[in-house]
């Protein structure tokens, strides 16, 4: 068998999905499942486990199964760990294996070392050449959306600028007869802080994604009763909020996360905003509209029995302007069919109607596009490289005064960041340094 | 008439490759013939008098640690020696000389004539003689016939060359030889894939006609390098300086004057110049903002007055020539020796060679030096040794050998050559080799004496001097890592002046010596550190050892996860139609360069990761298949 890195994916099909499975392949499987799960489950069982972060805090809790090689399906140590699904999640899991050491699976990678393992008999092995080229085309598809736009322009910014550092430093290295402006160290850093600002750039315009991790935040907003805590109870399916018929029942703000998609959402359901003199409810409100400034997407809700009232009205006039906002009118089991419907989402928490239609505009409205699962993967292929490329320009700085180090150290941040942009060659490089300076004695 | 005398191998041509070549397989113990058009021209610096320089030094040392002549004959006929980017860090250093054309001609002439197993002969090559797809000797212009198991053919620019001064050109091999051209039309006929590059010199000047007083001058370093790991100073020459001067504007403006009687300008020649050596009208046209160009002023030898005037290559005709020297300063008055030419002629692409440097098409044939492409001495000694050592393998039926690209620039070099071809003529800079934090010249011979020893090529005085030394850097560094100094033993002064800040605790020297600011001569001097080693090459490598580890280390990690690709091998009749998947324009490349491993395929521009995984499990595929008809 040959030797090989370990890698690691989520194994399972992207967004919604009840269990999530991240696939680990490769020697240092075992070591990986030490240090996640605090210790190595015993082969071939299903072990009910806390997924631990680098603080030994619990990430997640599923099931993890450790399969020595080579009775696995690749052949080699496999570890599975199968988390509470959603993207979110499971990339904290992904992305923990990643830190520990492993890298990214290229597509069909698992199989195509099952294949070269001979695990698989030939029947299925006639199929992993398909396989391979139709993963490639559509990771290679995923790869050309998340590289258009402003990552786009962050990406091409810091190969600029990191080829124009190599092409002097190179030049200097190559050239040292030729009248070549020196690249001296105040050069040199120079161009280094120019490209780590480009760098840090990139990585927030990279980060610009991380909705998946991160989330959005929600402000659920209304007059009292009109049916908020309903709403919620209807998106998250779980009975948090206490429902009742008095107004003002929700005295607090009332933090739960929920998914659509697989997307995080934390909803803060909110008192109901009205004016009040009971001092208890002024203190709900006044929090309500804390939450309100801070969300990314508020949800107006609004009685769709009783239309939009004056009170509404008020409560619309007193949004913060910078959030984008959402009229949804609650209780249209109560509208008769013919009834004129406004602008606007309805629903009716009570029966369901309309909730996947706002589920849709709420997705839309807090910036996420509905992308193919090869998207997730590239963009996280991305924020790999930039890391990568990242800590290699922080050595560059501790090599100032090596030039043939700091030479080092660019390449392999050039080599990191190929992986976006492309194969560059030394070839490429000497083309620079043919075209800007005047070489040949 | 059919030469009575049977050779292993037979190699065409007597420059930088051929003499490499014949050498290397004399010494693998080949019975070898070195034909030569002319057997004054052996050895024969062609263009700058100069050896080494950036990434050429260190092929030189490859090609000297293989036991090769190239070191050994500049040490004899140097006249001036330099390291280049003495600052810039172990790697990047280099070695470079101007040579003395007439001493250097002749300490290769000596080695030629006094190599066991070696004979020359002095007529051109008209023909290959070929039996079905082998090749099985050469024809001589007279109608000789030398028959021989292998032969290198080391034409260099010979091969339908083409001399162009001004709108006048005439067929030559350089000035003042003629061109090879039935062989050219030969291996035409064989559809080898063949094309034009093109390569220029300067005027050459009449040292007694140039005012060095107002020049400025540029001597060699003191103390003077040496080339040869079995080198001595001592053995140099007396020494000269060279000396700069520049063009100015008027020089451009001559220059621009004659653009329109240019063969480079008026599409007269086509064949691809390097970007890197470009001529003087090349120069002040594409970058037309510069006021003046450096010029080097290069001593031809001790007995000549003749000097070499690098950066003024050229082509235009010799009335703006003239004109365009006398504009520089120290020459208003020079008197030209020689015209400035360009030269265009035929290589062939070696994408359609192995990594011995056999063609794929002809077995038996290997190509060496300029006929691959490349440019420069040291690129075809390199090449020639390598092709010559892999003609003596394959008469004596051994595996081929060539070193990987983390071994050897020569490793580098080929590699580059097959996998990427050539678009103009191929030149060494440190910058093409990925691992070049080993590849240094002060490790040449640990890097490959070795493996020359074993493959035939290293004699018995080199390799007791090499052993001495390999002993004597493994025994320092064991002293090393097992003297330990502690607080008790070493003062606070001593240790802030060797290591800059004092010590907590005990430590090896060896831990100290990686520290990034100290070094081996001055740790020699901490209280209980021992008595430092004399002999300065054998310090200079531990300590280069130890403080280029961390880096060393991650390189070979990034070595060692290739090695699997690296070593499989792919069989050159492999139709890449065949594998599923690949698209069509990989499955034309690959059909085209027919690499001869998952490494190289993976090199070449264009495959992606994942035709290199649908090539593995097509390769798998087909061991199951064979497999399965046992």
């Amino acid at each position: 068998m040959q030797k090989t890195d370990t890698i690691a994916a989520v194994a399972t099909a992207q967004g919604q999905g009840g269990i999530g499975v991240v696939r680990i392949s490769g020697p240092a499987s075992a070591a990986f499942a030490a240090e996640v799960l605090g210790k190595l489950p015993e082969p071939r069982r299903a072990t009910y486990t806390g997924f631990l972060d680098e603080n030994r805090e619990a990430i997640d809790q599923g099931i993890a199964i450790f399969f020595p090689a080579p009775n696995s399906f690749t052949g080699e140590d496999v570890l599975e760990l199968q988390g509470h699904g959603g993207p979110a999640v499971l990339q904290l899991i992904l992305q923990r294996c990643l830190n520990l050491g492993a890298r990214l699976a290229e597509p069909g990678e698992f199989t195509r070392r099952a294949f070269l393992n001979d695990k698989l008999d030939l029947a299925q092995a006639e199929s992993v050449a398909d396989l391979i080229s139709a993963t490639t085309a559509e990771a290679a598809r995923s790869a050309m959306r998340s590289l258009q736009g402003e990552f786009s322009e962050e990406i091409h910014a810091l190969l600029e600028s990191l080829v124009k550092l190599r092409m002097l430093v190179e030049a200097m290295l190559d050239f040292p007869e030729e009248e070549i402006d020196e690249a001296d160290t105040d050069l040199c850093r120079s161009g280094l802080q120019a490209l780590r600002e480009n760098l840090q750039n990139t990585l927030k315009a990279a980060k610009q994604g991380s909705l998946l991790r991160n989330g959005a935040h929600i402000a659920l907003l209304g007059r009292p009763n009109v049916g908020k805590s309903s709403l919620l109870n209807r998106l998250s399916g779980i009975e948090v909020a206490l429902v009742s018929d008095v107004p003002g029942t929700t005295r607090d703000v009332i933090r739960e996360a929920i998914q659509i998609r697989g997307i995080p959402l934390h909803i803060m359901d909110t008192a109901g905003l009205r004016e009040s003199g009971d001092e208890i409810e002024n203190m709900g409100m006044e929090r309500t509209r804390q939450a309100a400034e801070k969300a990314d997407l508020i949800l107006l809700l609004v009685d769709a029995s009783n239309g939009r009232m004056l009170e509404d009205e008020e409560i619309i006039s007193g949004l913060p302007r910078d959030i984008p906002h959402l009229l949804v009118y609650n209780k249209a089991d109560l509208l008769g069919k013919d009834v004129k419907r406004g602008s606007g989402i309805y629903v009716s928490a009570k029966s369901g109607e309309g909730m996947e239609e706002l589920r849709e505009e709420i997705l839309r409205m807090i910036g996420w596009r509905h992308q193919e699962g090869g998207a997730f993967i590239a963009r996280q292929r991305h924020l790999a490289a930039l890391n990568e490329t990242m800590s290699h320009v922080d050595r560059a700085f501790d090599a100032l005064q090596n030039p043939e180090l700091l030479a080092e150290e660019l390449r392999l941040a050039q080599q990191a960041l190929n992986s976006i942009t492309g194969r560059f060659s030394s070839d490429d490089l000497l083309g620079e340094i043919f075209s800007h300076f005047c070489i040949g004695k | 008439m059919k030469f009575p005398d049977v050779f292993d191998v037979i190699v065409v041509g007597g420059g930088h490759a051929g003499t490499e070549a014949a050498l290397a397989s004399a010494r693998a113990g080949c019975r070898t013939l070195l034909l030569s058009h002319n057997i004054e021209t052996l050895g024969q610096m062609s263009c700058n008098p100069s050896i080494g320089g950036i990434g050429k030094g260190h092929l030189v040392k490859e090609v000297d640690a293989l036991g090769g002549a190239m070191a050994r004959a500049t040490d004899e006929g140097g006249i001036q020696f330099r390291t280049l980017n003495a600052s810039k860090g172990y790697a990047v250093r280099a070695t470079r000389a101007q040579a003395d054309r007439v001493l250097y001609k002749q300490a290769i002439r000596t080695m030629l004539e006094n190599q066991p197993n070696l004979w020359l002969f002095q007529q051109a090559v008209d023909d290959l003689m070929l039996e079905q797809d082998r090749v099985s000797g050469v024809v001589t212009q007279l109608g000789l016939r030398f028959h021989s198991r292998a032969v290198v053919l080391t034409a260099g620019t010979f091969l339908a060359g083409l001399i162009h001064v001004g709108q006048s050109n005439y067929q030559a091999g350089r000035a003042g030889d003629p061109p090879a051209l039935s062989l050219a039309h030969r291996l035409r006929e064989l559809k080898l894939p063949v094309g034009r590059l093109k390569t220029g010199t300067p005027p050459r000047i009449d040292g007694r006609t140039i005012d060095y007083s107002i020049l400025k001058i540029q001597p060699g370093d003191d103390p003077v390098p040496v080339f040869s790991f079995m080198g001595n100073a001592s053995r140099h020459p007396r020494q000269l300086p060279c000396w700069i001067t520049e063009t100015s504007e008027r020089t451009h403006e001559i220059i621009r004057k004659g653009l329109d009687r240019s063969p480079l300008f008026t599409g007269v020649i086509e064949g691809i110049g390097p970007r890197y050596c470009p001529s003087i009208e090349d120069k002040i046209t594409r970058f037309a903002d510069k006021g003046s160009h450096q010029i080097f002023l290069e001593p031809e030898g001790l007995t000549t007055h003749e000097v070499y005037p690098n950066g003024i290559s050229t082509s235009l005709p010799f009335d703006v020539q003239l004109d365009l020297v006398r504009s520089i300063r120290g020459m208003e008055n020079a008197h030209i020796l020689r015209p400035g030419y360009a030269i265009e002629y035929d290589y062939f692409n070696p994408c359609g060679l192995k990594s011995s440097l056999e063609t794929k098409a002809i077995r038996g044939l290997f190509f060496a030096g300029q006929i691959n492409g490349t440019t420069g001495y040291e690129e075809a000694a390199a090449q020639g040794l390598l092709a010559g050592l892999n003609a003596a393998l394959q008469v004596r039926e051994m595996e081929a050998w060539c070193p990987r690209r983390d071994e050897a620039y020569l490793g580098v070099l080929v590699d580059d050559l097959i996998t990427q071809g050539v678009s103009e003529p191929y030149r060494m800079f440190t910058s093409r080799a990925e691992y070049r934090l080993q590849l240094r010249e002060d490790n040449a011979d640990l890097r490959l004496t070795e493996i020359g020893r074993r493959l035939g090529v290293v004699d018995d005085e080199r390799w007791t001097v090499f052993n001495k030394k390999r002993d004597a850097i493994a025994a320092e560094k064991e002293r090393l890592k097992s003297t330990w100094v502690n607080p008790r033993i070493v003062s606070k002064d001593d240790a802030e002046r060797v290591l800059g800040k004092n010590i907590e605790r005990e430590y090896s020297l060896y831990d100290l010596l990686l520290r990034p600011n100290v070094n081996y001569a001055d740790l020699m001097t901490l209280p209980g550190a021992g008595r430092p080693l004399e002999d300065q090459k054998v310090s200079e490598q531990v300590e280069i050892q130890a403080k280029y580890q961390g880096y060393i280390e991650r390189q070979n990690a990034e070595v060692k996860s290739g090695e699997y690709n690296e070593s499989l091998k792919l069989p050159l009749d492999m139709d890449y139609r065949d594998v599923r998947g690949l698209s069509i324009e990989v499955q034309q490349k690959l059909n085209l360069n027919k690499p001869e491993t998952v490494g190289q395929a993976s090199r070449i521009s264009g495959i992606t990761p994942a035709a290199i995984s649908l090539l593995l499990v097509h390769l798998k595929r087909g061991f199951r298949d064979a497999k399965a008809a046992d």
